[in-house]
């Protein structure tokens, strides 16, 4: 019986960051053969990614006495300095702001998720890092932030460095009650 | 003091989560179904009440209302989920408990396990338990004398 | 074109040029446990059978262990490998245990009836520690994904053999090996 009671608090503990990064490609290379291309793939781990989101930004938030954010600014602040650095222990930088202040870049100089990593040849339109972009998605949402999230330069593909866009859709309002819609 | 009933909502509205102590006899589970949707409807309402209300710009949340007699303590986390507990009127200021039951019994069994679908009513027997120990362990669970 | 080349360029050596990583390097382990869960969910989708399940994820376990065994050596062995049964599994329980999950497997053990069969125990498997199973799927042990890498790493140091992970004091890891290692122990003892 002792499975039943094996859950106990993984917080604060670490993890090995080589084995995290073999498992994630494990997983990319499981779905290179399951899929027929290279955008399902995409698909599959932008959905995965943001599935994981979801969860995270819980735990984030239980762990953080952060409060709602006050705008787009402020999002973008705790993203790179509270939620990269929590989860994958790199601190991006925020840039290139549009001037309407609803998109922005965030630089990755290392990605622990490619430590291992060089992309295949015939596999040019793969996202590898994917995941990244449904996580973040996936934990805005859930702070009522509808938001589109994509890779524009990706130091794997062979650019200068790692770029992820964030651009603001719209503030998601609390569901209705019953018979008020 | 004592504390009688307990609630969770998704932020789609949905209640993943009720469960009674003291009160009144348990009724039946229509009706509780029925209950937990006038529930949200009372908090939805509360809540954009207090905000349309509020003299001072800012987020303001509600954090409880009193009646004669029953106390409605209300704790929601930035992702919108809801907690509610109702308990006596002895009791005080409640948000921290509510907040480790959203961080040591919330997170860590619902939303860790990959198994769950954390927007469907619960179903793990394992949160069910440690929530039911962790409430019980309060110093004011039981119904004064 | 010029800068096209260069890119080229880069592309083809930026791997190469990267400093063999200390593999000390260290995450939150939250971060693996939410992705492992996906891990989990996908396979279980994929799956048939409980069976089914913890195959999908052995053969993303072989996936790390294969990897993980290159690194280990060039990093820690001085490209020594192991040519003894008993030090290869040693190895295993200590070496990679730490080296994938912080610490050291509990016990390596031999069968009582079968000198083919050796067990690793681990009393709490950490890929465990933040999976509940629920009821209908009683016997799944994710474990299976560290059995995968046990099994990859023994292949990759020729000593072919079967893992397959049991409830048992925590979770067994057990490993068949084949016929042929037994057969080279035994000529190696004879030396």
């Amino acid at each position: 019986m002792s499975r039943q009671t094996p859950r106990v608090s993984v917080e604060g503990r670490k993890f090995s960051s080589e084995v995290f990064a073999l498992t994630y490609g494990a997983l990319v290379a499981q779905l290179l053969k399951d899929y027929e291309n290279d955008d399902d793939v995409n698909k599959q781990l932008d959905k995965m990614g943001y599935s994981m989101g979801v969860r995270m930004i819980e735990d984030f938030l239980a762990r953080n006495n952060i409060g709602r954010c006050h705008d787009f600014r402020d999002t973008a602040d705790i993203i790179a300095k509270n939620g990269f650095k929590t989860f994958l222990g790199i601190t991006p930088n925020v840039t290139n702001w549009s001037t309407d202040g609803k998109e922005f870049s965030l630089i990755l100089d290392n990605n622990p998720l490619t430590e291992f990593v060089e992309l295949p040849e015939n596999h040019s339109s793969l996202s590898f890092s994917n995941i990244l972009c449904g996580a973040l998605r996936g934990a805005l949402e859930m702070v009522q932030m509808e938001v589109e999230v994509w890779f524009v330069q990706d130091s794997l593909k062979g650019d200068d460095t790692t770029e992820i866009r964030l651009k603001f859709i719209k503030k998601l309002e609390d569901a209705l009650p019953d018979g008020e819609d | 003091m004592a504390i009688y009933d307990f609630y969770i909502f998704h932020r789609e509205g949905t209640c993943i989560y009720y469960c009674q102590w003291h009160g009144k006899k348990p009724p039946s589970p229509s009706v509780t179904e029925h209950n937990c949707k006038l529930m949200y409807g009372l908090l939805y309402s509360l809540k954009s009440f207090v905000l349309r209300i509020s003299p001072t710009d800012g987020k303001d949340q509600f954090s409880s209302y009193r009646t004669s007699k029953y106390k409605l303590n209300y704790y929601e986390t930035p992702s919108g989920i809801k907690f509610v507990m109702t308990t006596d009127l002895g009791v005080g200021n409640i948000k921290d408990i509510m907040k480790s039951i959203y961080r040591k019994i919330y997170v860590e069994y619902l939303v860790k396990n990959p198994f769950i679908d954390v927007s469907k009513p619960v179903s793990s027997e394992l949160f069910v338990s440690k929530l039911d120990a962790y409430v019980k362990e309060l110093p004011f669970f039981e119904p004064k004398q | 074109m010029e800068s096209k080349s260069a890119s080229i360029q880069r592309k083809s050596t930026n791997i190469l040029e990267k400093p063999l990583s200390k593999g000390r390097g260290e995450i939150n382990l939250s971060t693996f446990a939410f992705l492992f869960s996906e891990l989990v969910q996908y396979c279980q989708n994929r799956s048939s059978s409980v069976v089914d399940l913890q195959q999908k994820l052995a053969s993303l376990g072989h996936h790390v262990g294969t990897r993980i065994l290159d690194a280990l050596y060039l990093r820690e062995r001085g490209s020594k490998r192991e040519l003894r049964l008993l030090q290869a599994l040693i190895f295993v329980k200590t070496t990679v245990w730490k080296s994938c999950f912080g610490r050291e497997a509990d016990k390596l053990e031999l069968s009582n009836d079968d000198e083919k069969t050796y067990y690793i125990i681990e009393n709490e498997s950490l890929v465990n520690k933040f999976i509940f199973v629920p009821k209908d799927k009683g016997s799944l042990n994710c474990a299976a994904f560290s059995g995968g890498i046990i099994e990859a790493v023994l292949n990759g140091l020729n000593f072919p053999c079967n893992v397959t992970v049991h409830w048992h004091k925590g979770t067994t890891y057990m490993i068949k090996f084949e016929e042929s290692v037994l057969m080279r122990e035994k000529s190696l003892e004879s030396r």
